[in-house]
């Protein structure tokens, strides 16, 4: 059984040092995750606050969840998707605006492996952003979260086939567009 | 590419034994599916998109500063401490003699959790007498003076998230490499700071707030936000809602604690009493009625009582005796 998975298990159990624990393991990945989604660090830390508030206060009625990975991703996901449209409710935004999902990635969140097809951070993040949200958070979600693609197709709601699809469909323009992009930088 | 295709890539991405082929990390798988490659040469496409998914990206993963996240798992526990501890009052309300041997238990578990808690999470309790004033110096260089009957606290490690029960006044130490924040809780409204000074009293069921330097952000218990320039005097009263957001100036009523002085301003002889009734615990009656609406201004020291107690006989000229923990006020 992986490690968070034990953590859980004793947390609703009651454990309070497992809390503590489960606290740490999770706060990195979910603090990227919801900064990703909506751009703002502050808004973030709040969401989280607020659901391990809520985790510690209704551990009892948790305990029938076997996955937390899914489970945390989600809440936090829902969470700043209500407090972002409660802003711009607050704010009186016409509809039109409301692009609440951002998901803008930057050089700087790449590693560039040697086997990798792909030859600068710039190019490929160029390419990334130029993708559909819905694509990039699925990219986000497996290769920097390192969720499978069942735990991705709950946390955004979509079948596991759409995932698979939505991956193949990415990471084809992604090799594509490579391709020209090192074409063109020879050719240049 | 064809619906076919599609669900081979799908299949491959899920196979353990092809992402170790992909990652090269199995001979036996290696061998297997180079194999496979070579008895299925119309499916290489599919293969080498299925290990473009496999390899992916790599993430130049961030992780939060280990500091920062112990920070705020401690803002957490010190909000779940501060709500387990009103649920607590509302257990203590449910509290019914028909169900006299059930409540006792729940009571029992209650303060056992509670002092487990205070023990072990809460961490760091400073408590007066009445009369009591301590000077505090907190871990993070802040410096609190705390009048008499009141309290502060402060979950183990961190001495920035304050919850304070009673009058202090603060000076919050700035850390300007990590813009660490200060926090003081009351019942009514949390206030956020930097670094500045600033006098904070809960009594008479409202907090009050006066800032002397800096800024200050406060977050009422209602929902609202107010920023305080220094000067301002806010005060706020969950229990009725009232709000009072104004400037000190010499017209404005107000009494302010610090440095073990009390300043005031154009407020009655009454309200004054009821300051030092709050932090020695004594009661104040007036004989002569006419003085409790006399308006004062000045400042006395709050050191001792008897001080005190010379220092209002000599600005109201009225007599002030003392009688066990009555103060019995006449005129001359």
């Amino acid at each position: 059984m992986k490690t968070s998975n034990s953590l859980w298990l004793l947390f609703v159990e009651g454990d309070e040092k497992a809390f503590s624990a489960l606290f740490k393991y999770y706060y990195s990945m979910l603090h990227n995750y919801g900064s990703k989604i909506c751009g703002n660090d502050i808004l973030t830390e709040d969401c989280i606050q607020n659901l391990f508030v809520y985790l510690f206060e209704n551990k009892e009625r948790l305990s029938h969840i076997k996955n937390p990975n899914t489970y945390l991703f989600v809440s936090l996901r829902n969470s700043i998707f209500k407090q972002l449209k409660k802003r711009k409710a607050e704010e009186r935004l016409a509809p039109e605006t409301e692009q609440v999902i951002s998901f803008e990635f930057s050089p700087e969140d790449f590693l560039i492996q040697k086997e990798s097809f792909l030859s600068t951070t710039t190019i490929l993040n160029k390419m990334l952003n130029s993708l559909p949200t819905r694509e990039r958070e699925v990219i986000y979600l497996k290769y920097y979260s390192g969720l499978s693609v069942s735990e991705i197709s709950e946390v955004i709601e979509i079948s596991s086939q759409s995932v698979s699809n939505t991956l193949l469909k990415a990471m084809k323009k992604l090799r594509e567009g490579a391709l020209k992009g090192v074409l063109l930088s020879a050719l240049a | 590419m064809d619906y076919k295709n599609q669900n081979l890539i799908n299949q491959l991405t899920e196979d353990e034994s092809f992402i170790r082929w992909a990652k090269n990390s199995n001979k036996n798988d290696v061998d297997y599916w180079n194999n496979w490659i070579i008895n299925n040469p119309n499916k290489i496409e599919c293969v080498e998109l299925a290990k473009t998914i496999v390899l992916g990206l790599t993430f130049n993963k961030k992780s939060v500063a280990s500091e920062k996240i112990n920070d705020e798992l401690d803002k957490v526990l010190a909000k779940i401490n501060s709500r387990s501890a009103s649920k607590d009052k509302i257990s203590f309300k449910l509290f019914n003699y028909r169900n006299f041997a059930i409540a006792a238990i729940l009571l029992l578990f209650i303060s056992i959790g509670a002092t487990l808690f205070l023990s072990s999470e809460k961490g760091v309790v400073h408590k007066t007498a009445y009369g009591e004033i301590l000077d505090l110096q907190l871990p993070d260089g802040t410096s609190v003076v705390l009048n008499g009957n009141s309290q502060i606290s402060y979950p183990k490690g961190d001495s920035r998230i304050i919850t304070l029960v009673g009058e202090a006044y603060f000076k919050v130490k700035s850390i300007p490499a990590t813009k660490a924040k200060f926090w003081v809780n009351t019942n009514d409204l949390q206030v956020e700071v930097y670094g500045t000074k600033f006098h904070v009293n809960t009594r008479k069921k409202k907090t009050k707030v006066v800032l002397d330097e800096g800024s200050i952000h406060l977050k009422l218990k209602n929902g609202l936000s107010k920023e305080m320039v220094p000067g301002d005097l806010v005060s706020f009263s969950k229990e009725n809602n009232q709000i009072s957001h104004k400037s000190v100036s010499k017209d404005t009523a107000y009494s302010l604690w610090r440095d073990g002085t009390y300043t005031f301003n154009n407020i009655t002889f009454k309200d004054l009493m009821s300051n030092l009734e709050f932090s020695y615990g004594i009661k104040a009656e007036f004989i002569d009625k006419d003085l409790e609406e006399l308006k004062l201004t000045g400042g006395i020291p709050n050191q001792n009582l008897k001080i005190c107690i010379a220092a209002i006989e000599k600005v109201t000229g009225a007599s002030v005796t003392q009688s066990n923990n009555k103060l019995i006020i006449k005129l001359n």
